[in-house]
């Protein structure tokens, strides 16, 4: 899979392009949006992401330049402006999907893998850590072949958890995820939920699936503890 | 009415002068009619005096006291003309009195005779048995060398009637004088002052949200539209300064967001990467928690510039608020749960309203959160929605801690909070309810609250309806 992110941050940039190598992605980075325009009219991506406050070019005429050419490649749109107004003038000019500054690199994973799936149906429908079950179609979790009834939410921050499985996700993360804007700010509602889910899902077992991240937050994984 | 008003102060004024004016009139008119009457009364008098010597006593040594007499009473009938004669000797034995008049306005015998008369002709006011008389004298010295003293006087209640019907004249004059100057001055004022009270109206209905609007001038060329116009100015420079001040939020959120974002990145990447010692991890993790919280208070800043720009209303639409109070209870039920608190909803039919759905759920959400915050363990929180006077209502009542007296005035201030210690820990801003507010006024509403200390606080939003039918509604259902 290859990537191209025009981002004029050099520091965002290279953090971003780094997290994204570390994901086996390969990463092209331009730090303008003459030059990033030349590169996406010239090799064919997989994905961009797309910074809107370019020099030389705007990032909002880099992406309907883009688009003109009709190339499918999806757009990921970073912006520091976060109105939804602006967010819907982006859409309607091609943008696939959009991510607020300052944002969670999780976050932006997360978004990345979604629109590469998009239109390929690879993605798995049974997520699986250790002997959790998640079943995306159905909504039905079972661990060691045990079904557990979930609430919606429960379920949404599970799943949440378990996509990302063996990465530290902050609580702000998992608000932005799996509530919504309104709720920024509650992040004592994720540790209630946390708990609820442990009651559900590891009090039985002696291996402690959800684990909290002193200081950070949460991270599914089956790995023994260090 | 207000005895401070500029109504009341100047129809005060302008009555009060108006008296001082009328009882100085007054006083100078009925001293001088007094002065005149008896001047005039008093010169008659001297020259029936002087009459009575010159033609009577001038003759006395000829033709004798006794014809004096005779000649006085058959000239002059002093009782048919009320009159006052009296003549005495030299030696102060009276030569003839006349007696009392007719209409009995004195008593003749009753008037004490004049001490120590001069040289001269006089004229002097007496009072005989309570009736006041004017008295002229005029000394005689007939050719014999004879001393006569001649007096002639009349009542002085003539002028005395006449000068209380002028006092009279001048008090009805005066009260309807008065009465006239309120009344009329009242109206001229109020007529005066009637843009003055537009522009105070006008001026109330300003506020952040509407500074672009402006107070009416008063087109009238005077000092008050000279006024108007200055106000108006000042609401163009408080607008301007409000909107830098706005736009210095906007902007500074802005430019924080890229360096919050790579510091966001670099310190998940730490968080994440295994091979640190856990102690450069630990310190990174606690790091990063403090750039979300900054981030958290960027956000919120930014919100709030914007909502009070009004820059929120391109994404109004109709929603249903009792859905969403009753839809946001559900999702935040663990947490009154985990601390074991009754979370109620109470939003029996459709409230439709026009606004920014996620916005007013922010609104629901602060206020429960909050809510659910500072009540103890085992405490209740309520929730209701209904459409009161024509508005959507969504309260929130707690029988938590309240609010302290003194922190009641700032808690919708930025940065505030009632007990610092406390809810830093718990990871707030201190913007939560000063969004509130914003979002509220963007939407046309207000927030409001009642709060009693040991008892328990109730948050009161105001909403304006979406449209006649949900009012219509209200009716049908008689609330």
């Amino acid at each position: 899979m290859r990537l191209l992110l025009i981002e004029d941050e050099k520091k965002v940039a290279e953090f971003v392009a780094r997290g994204l190598r570390a994901e086996r992605f390969a990463v092209d980075v331009s730090n303008d949006g003459q030059n990033g325009w030349e590169m996406a009219s010239t090799y064919n991506y997989d994905l961009i992401l797309l910074d809107l406050m370019l020099p030389g070019l705007s990032g909002t005429e880099v992406l309907k330049r883009i688009r003109r050419q009709s190339t499918q490649t999806p757009i990921l749109v970073l912006t520091a402006r976060a109105g939804t107004g602006e967010k819907v003038e982006h859409f309607e000019s091609g943008a696939d999907d959009y991510l607020t500054k300052p944002f969670a690199f999780a976050e932006l994973l997360v978004r990345v893998k979604a629109l590469l799936r998009r239109g390929a149906n690879d993605r798995p429908n049974v997520l699986r850590v250790g002997d959790l079950e998640v079943d995306r179609l159905t909504q039905q979790v079972r661990r060691a072949g045990k079904r557990i009834e979930l609430t919606s939410k429960e379920y949404g921050l599970l799943e949440y958890l378990v996509a990302n499985a063996g990465r530290v996700l902050s609580r702000t993360m998992i608000i932005e995820h799996v509530w919504d804007e309104s709720f920024e700010g509650l992040t004592n509602i994720v540790d209630v939920y946390v708990r609820h889910l442990r009651s559900k899902v590891d009090v039985m077992h002696p291996c402690k699936l959800i684990r909290t991240v002193r200081g950070v937050g949460y991270c599914v994984s089956d790995e023994p503890t260090p | 009415m207000n005895a401070r008003s500029i109504r009341f102060q100047l129809v005060g004024w302008y009555a009060g002068l108006l008296i001082a004016v009328f009882l100085l009139l007054g006083t100078l008119m009925y001293a001088g009619l007094k002065l005149y009457l008896e001047e005039s009364l008093s010169q008659a008098q001297l020259r029936r005096a002087r009459q009575i010597a010159e033609t009577l006593l001038a003759n006395v040594e000829k033709t004798g006291e006794a014809h004096v007499v005779s000649e006085i009473n058959s000239w002059f009938a002093p009782e048919t003309n009320d009159r006052f004669i009296r003549i005495t000797r030299g030696d102060g034995s009276v030569l003839y009195v006349s007696s009392s008049p007719k209409d009995a306005s004195f008593d003749a015998a009753q008037v004490p005779p004049l001490r120590n008369a001069g040289q001269e002709s006089a004229w002097r006011k007496e009072t005989a048995a309570g009736k006041s008389l004017l008295i002229a004298t005029v000394p005689w010295q007939s050719a014999d060398g004879r001393r006569f003293l001649v007096e002639v006087g009349v009542s002085l209640d003539p002028v005395r009637a006449v000068l209380h019907r002028l006092i009279l004249l001048l008090v009805l004059g005066l009260a309807a004088m008065v009465a006239v100057a309120v009344a009329g001055g009242y109206l001229l004022v109020g007529k005066a002052l009637g843009p003055v009270e537009k522009m105070t109206q006008s001026a109330e209905q300003i506020t952040l949200h509407n500074l672009r609007e402006r107070l009416p001038i008063a087109q009238t060329g005077d000092e008050l539209e000279r006024l108007s116009i200055s106000l108006n100015h000042m609401i163009a420079r408080l607008e301007d300064a409000f909107q830098q001040n706005r736009r210095f939020i906007a902007d500074a959120s802005h430019e924080m967001r890229t360096p919050l974002t790579i510091m966001r990145g670099e310190l998940e990447s730490i968080v994440d990467a295994a091979p640190f010692a856990s102690q450069v991890q630990e310190t990174a993790a606690s790091v990063l928690e403090e750039v979300e919280r900054l981030a958290r208070i960027v956000e919120g800043l930014f919100a709030i510039s914007r909502l009070e720009a009004g820059e929120a209303q391109k994404e109004y639409r109709r929603f249903d608020l009792a859905e969403l109070a009753t839809s946001t209870t559900e999702q935040m039920c663990l947490l009154a749960e985990d601390k074991e608190i009754a979370l109620s909803c109470t939003a029996p039919r459709p409230v439709m309203v026009e606004g920014d759905r996620a916005r007013l759920k922010q609104v629901v959400v602060n206020l429960l959160d909050n809510a659910i915050k500072y009540t103890a363990q085992g405490g209740k929180v309520g929730l209701t929605v209904t459409v009161r006077d024509g508005k959507a209502i969504l309260e929130v009542a707690d029988n938590g801690m309240g609010i302290p007296a003194e922190a009641r005035p700032h808690i919708f201030e930025r940065f505030f909070r009632v007990d610092k210690a406390r809810s830093r820990e718990a990871g707030g801003a201190g913007l939560g309810l000063s969004i509130v507010k914003s979002i509220c006024a963007a939407h046309g509403g207000q927030v409001d609250f009642q709060s009693q200390e040991g008892v328990g606080s109730c948050f009161k939003v105001e909403l304006p309806l979406a449209d006649v039918q949900n009012r219509k509604l209200e009716i049908n259902h008689g609330t």
